[in-house]
């Protein structure tokens, strides 16, 4: 599936898989696309500057709502945020494709794995908005554009973006657990998701190289997943005192 | 010392750290390199700082203890990269529909064992070698040999040693948490081996995912392997409620996977070591 939205200065941003994402931008322009230069305050600053007005993907258009913020000052919680917030939208999108399964396209081998996992991401959702107590305190609104959810190929092709996502935020996120616990916690999270990445790129190319597509799995800093997930919420994500160090996996491409 | 510590300053320390402690002083004793900090605060007289720097090297945020991870880890990889080098070499064990799932998993290994030699020899120590291999498991596995007869035991080694390798990782990333590089590199494979994980599993017709602790269709000897897998509490929060509203215990079970310990994994790797 594609995804599109406009940037800051009303640009198209087009992503079709997690992949996209660096063919796109190298370091250094999303880094500049992000606004960033060492401690960043992510969306608010790309909504300004433009010369020909900026927000131009209409009220229920992504980054176009109520202004979320996750404050990294707070540590663990931060992380678990971002991680809810993900896991929030990843369980509004299986719950919408199941429900949409009458007169869909999608097989029932199809349906068994997409239920599983949409089991799966609700629980996850659950269990984080249950560790994080009074700190689960903001519900996004996913916004899917023109997907068409009874039809199996972007169904299928979205699914792998999310769970790609999913499995390069959490080993990107992990790094700035301070509490063992919680580190933990992600790492048993983030392997059922990469056990989703590979069923998924299965049912879109069986017993292909595809399910594991690098022998190590992409490090993506908060701010790149941020900006990957921002094409599929209607608010606003913001980071405050986000992290200036990042630590890059073997992939380099964090 | 360790006698006058205990009686002393360290009448108050957390028992378990004075067991860790004890077994560190003896290596020091014995000549094991000490972290230069903690020697300098020694030789100062600081002992209660000194205490506080060797804690956290006992703790495992040092690189003795990193080192100690990734020796591990080399081991298990080792034993995937063999194994699956063995099957793709093998004539007429996997069919031409299955060779290209397998040779993209043996290839992973084999990287995942050059990357941990690297970063092995990085930290100025020499890598492990790698040890002979018993695919019959000490008989557990009788008879197996790659024939083209076995191919339903070769995927089924295929799935135990996966799932392993997952649950493996798991077990050791919070002694990787003061060393971000490593850490990056073990959650990198980490989730790498649950994508080949999932990928085995579904190619033998099973979920991609572990519900509670079922091992499936494999044999008894590696119930081990999925023992615990049935937990339903994560970082002190119960999903059992959760459950009941959303999806069922069973996809709770599968929702999350479960860390072995380095013993646990040393016992489930122990018959295939010759």
């Amino acid at each position: 599936m594609h995804r599109q939205w406009q940037d800051h200065c009303g640009r198209t941003v087009t992503v079709r898989s997690i992949a996209d994402l660096n063919a796109f931008t190298s370091r250094r322009e999303f880094m500049r696309l992000m606004g960033m230069g060492g401690a960043l305050v992510m969306l608010p600053s790309l909504f300004t500057g433009c010369e020909d007005g900026a927000n131009t993907g209409g009220l229920t258009g992504p980054g176009t709502g109520n202004t979320v913020t996750i404050d990294f000052a707070r540590g663990d919680i931060a992380v678990l945020q971002f991680a809810y917030a993900l896991e929030q939208l990843e369980a509004d999108f299986y719950t919408q494709v199941v429900a949409n399964f009458s007169g869909s396209n999608l097989t029932a081998a199809d349906q068994a794995v997409l239920s599983d996992i949409r089991n799966h991401e609700v629980i996850h959702r659950e269990f984080l908005k249950a560790a994080l107590g009074s700190n689960a305190n903001f519900s996004l609104t996913p916004t899917y554009g023109s997907l068409n959810f009874k039809d199996r190929s972007p169904v299928l092709a979205a699914a792998k973006v999310f769970e790609d996502l999913g499995v390069a935020a959490y080993n990107g996120a992990a790094q700035y657990l301070a509490d063992v616990n919680n580190l933990l916690a992600a790492g048993k999270i983030v392997s059922v998701e990469a056990r989703h990445a590979s069923a998924v790129r299965d049912l879109i190319n069986p017993l292909s190289a595809d399910f594991a597509p690098t022998p190590f799995d992409d490090v993506y800093s908060p701010a790149k997943v941020a900006f990957a997930a921002q094409g599929f919420i209607v608010d606003k994500l913001a980071f405050a005192n986000a992290p200036t160090a990042f630590a890059p996996g073997p992939n380099g491409n964090g | 010392m360790m006698t006058l510590f205990r009686q002393g300053i360290l009448s108050t320390v957390d028992p378990e750290l004075l067991i860790a402690l004890d077994a560190r002083a003896e290596e020091i004793a014995k000549g094991a390199s000490v972290n230069s900090a903690v020697g300098a605060l020694l030789a100062l007289g600081s002992i209660p700082i000194a205490l506080g720097a060797l804690a956290r090297e006992v703790y495992g945020q040092t690189p003795s203890d990193v080192l100690d991870v990734l020796q591990f880890a080399l081991l298990l990889e080792y034993l995937e990269s063999d194994f699956y080098q063995r099957g793709m070499n093998a004539t007429l064990l996997i069919p031409a529909s299955d060779r290209t799932l397998f040779s993209t998993i043996s290839t992973h290994e084999t990287t995942h064992v050059t990357a941990l030699q690297g970063l092995i020899g990085g930290k100025g120590a020499a890598p492990r070698t790698k040890p002979a291999f018993d695919f019959t498991a000490k008989g557990n596995v009788a008879g197996f040999a790659f024939l083209p007869t076995q191919y339903a035991t070769f995927t089924a080694l295929a799935q135990a040693f996966e799932d392993t390798g997952v649950r493996a990782y798991k077990g050791q990333v919070g002694r990787l948490i003061n060393d971000k590089a490593v850490l990056n590199a073990a959650l990198s494979i980490h989730s790498v081996e649950a994508r080949h994980a999932s990928a085995v599993r579904r190619l033998r017709g099973k979920k991609g995912w572990i519900t509670r602790n079922s091992r499936d269709d494999l044999p008894p000897f590696t119930q081990g392997i999925y023992d615990g897998e049935e937990n339903m509490t994560h970082a002190g929060v119960s999903v059992t409620p959760l459950a009941v509203n959303f999806g069922s215990a069973d996809s709770a079970t599968e929702a999350f996977d479960e860390p072995l310990t380095m013993a646990q994994v040393t016992a489930i790797v122990a018959p295939f070591l010759a």
